[in-house]
């Protein structure tokens, strides 16, 4: 497992310029929407806001918001195009040939592009709390890192379901990439979810993000884990049942796969 | 002792991934074969693109699983004990493409001994034993993506060597080669079988590497083998008639199928029009079929008689030569 992601990490780094993109378009991303809020709210913080949600300053919100979902993708993006590049590279029957589990492949070629990917993170997450001058203290910070923690294991799993698809249907890039932006839009990573109609909350509450965002938006503004109990249990609740889930789907994907074939060499 | 045994085996795919309640047609690729390869032969499956031959290989690796029948390999069953045979075998898979471009000579059999968990104190000693074997010491530190194909060829080799298997698959491990590195290619596994003690199971769709390589070749047409033999009683199976070659021109292929000679085009020049077709003929038909030619507007611009060879068992048997 530890020798596919070093293979990942020592291919990733031969493309120099691929760190610098993404770094620039994650700046970008965050910027524009946390401009455009602050915009449309009249300015950085909203009392609106923190009437709904109990955080009124916008940049922090988003920030918290942003970051996690980066973190909710990173595992999917890993799966997806981990595969992909093994198949356009024509490598991935000959790494099924060996005695390696296949569920051990997968997660050493996830694991590394998920720890650039979360270095990378982290740099743009710098970036923001400097740039708008987030209010961050050890205290948070040491609040928060078991939750996004947690949530991580709630997000790898979720992702898994992923590991299972990719490997059944090869080419489903696109399909992630829409279900990333619709979980975006589905578990308030901008924008509070209970101005959004009962359907899309109800939606949102059975994705492991919006509760990771709650909890870790809840540190912030001084709420104790007592206060966001709820939010805690759903988010176990969610990731024992996301792991689940994608356990039968990656063992059935598994079978069928070996009788349509892995893509070919 | 065999190293691989297979009973009737069967594989067919599907045309659409079968999800519940889709129902799928399923397309037979391979019919119900058979044979056994001893420890330490050269087997061959011979037969043209499409043939089932990658199938068969697949399945005999457990990439693939099978749709009917068993098989085999050193004892292990191909279903149920996919891990155990995994790593007592290897592949050298059709293609260039089964290397990582962007990671050196060096790292590329790093990895992979890694993935076949070869012990970390032989690690080393393995690399450089395989990188010196197949002629690449020198170049290990340079990316593969600098290598000429024959050199990738030879490096699949070294990688498919990593885990000191004892069944070694090679499918078509000189497609697409230059002259003198498939030379190198068929040299070598020679070496392998008569030196290493490696049992190969070899797929071509090349008449003279099948039949200067191996022991004993099954054809396989259709997704059926078709004839099993050592490469000279193959070759008996057409001794009471001769093999002719004959140049023509301004001849339409399609002809041939209504043909009552069991000829098959193995050469065609569309440039000049020019067809190369080879058969069976007894010496006393031989006019009839110039005869034949000629009625239907072929021009006959040479007859040879030859030395009958693998091409001519399989015109033979299918009426169509193997480039088909």
């Amino acid at each position: 497992m530890l020798a596919v992601m070093e293979k990942e990490l020592r291919m990733f780094f031969r493309y120099p310029l691929r760190v610098v993109s993404s770094i620039i378009v994650g700046i970008v991303f965050l910027v524009q929407f946390i401009f455009f809020g602050q915009a449309v709210l009249g300015g950085r913080y909203s009392s609106m806001l923190a009437a709904s949600t109990g955080m009124g300053d916008y940049p922090t919100y988003a920030l918290i918001g942003y970051v996690l979902w980066w973190l909710f993708t990173s595992p999917i993006e890993a799966y997806i195009f981990g595969i992909r590049r093994e198949l356009q590279r024509g490598t991935l029957e000959i790494n099924m040939l060996a005695p390696l589990r296949t569920i051990k492949f997968l997660i050493g070629l996830s694991l590394g592009w998920i720890l650039i990917d979360n270095v990378l993170m982290g740099v743009v997450f710098l970036f923001g709390v400097c740039l708008f001058k987030i209010p961050l203290s050890w205290g948070i910070i040491l609040k928060a890192v078991p939750i996004f923690m947690l949530a991580f294991v709630a997000f790898l799993g979720f992702g898994m379901i992923f590991a299972g698809l990719v490997m059944l249907f090869k080419n489903i890039g696109a399909l992630g990439q829409i279900f990333e932006f619709l979980v975006m839009f589905l578990s308030g990573v901008f924008f509070p979810l209970n101005v959004m109609p009962y359907w899309v909350r109800a939606v949102g509450n059975a994705i492991p993000l919006t509760h990771a965002i709650n909890i870790v938006r809840g540190v912030f503004v001084g709420k104790s884990y007592a206060e966001m109990a709820s939010s805690l249990q759903a988010l176990l609740l969610l990731s024992t049942a996301y792991w689940l889930i994608s356990y039968g789907i990656f063992r059935w994907a598994e079978k069928i796969t070996r009788v349509v074939g892995y893509g070919g060499y | 002792m065999n190293a691989i045994e297979v009973r009737e085996l069967k594989k067919s795919y599907p045309k659409k991934i079968p999800l519940p309640l889709r129902r799928v047609e399923w397309i037979e690729a391979v019919k119900g074969i058979s044979f056994e390869v001893k420890k330490g032969e050269l087997f061959g499956l011979l037969g043209p693109n499409g043939a089932g031959k990658t199938t068969t290989i697949k399945m005999l690796t457990t990439l693939l699983e099978p749709t009917g029948g068993e098989a085999k390999i050193l004892g292990y069953d191909i279903k149920r004990d996919a891990r155990e045979i995994r790593k007592r075998i290897n592949l050298v898979a059709e293609g260039e493409r089964t290397l990582y471009w962007r990671l050196s000579a060096y790292e590329n059999l790093k990895y992979f001994s890694r993935i076949y968990y070869v012990p970390k104190n032989k690690e080393k000693g393995r690399i450089e034993e395989l990188l010196k074997l197949v002629g690449l010491w020198e170049r290990r530190n340079d990316l593969v993506m600098g290598f000429s194909r024959g050199m990738k060829q030879r490096l699949a080799i070294a990688k498919a060597l990593i885990n000191d298997p004892e069944v070694l698959f090679l499918d078509e491990p000189t497609l697409g080669l230059d002259v003198q590195s498939a030379l190198f290619v068929r040299e070598f596994i020679k070496k392998l079988v008569e030196e290493h003690k490696k049992t190969v199971l070899l797929t071509t769709h090349y008449m003279a590497e099948a039949e200067e390589l191996c022991d004993r070749i099954a054809i396989i047409d259709h997704g059926k083998i078709i004839a099993l033999d050592t490469p000279e009683g193959l070759k008996r199976m057409i001794t009471d008639e001769d093999a002719v070659e004959i140049k023509v021109k301004d001849f339409a292929p399609s002809k041939l199928e209504r043909s009552p000679f069991r000829m098959a085009v193995v050469k065609e020049d569309a440039s000049t029009n020019m067809l190369l077709l080879r058969g069976q003929v007894v010496e006393e038909e031989l006019p009839k079929l110039v005869e034949w030619l000629v009625r239907r507007g072929a021009k006959i611009l040479s007859v040879e008689q030859k030395e009958p060879t693998l091409e001519d068992v399989f015109i033979k048997l299918t009426g169509r030569a193997i480039r088909d």
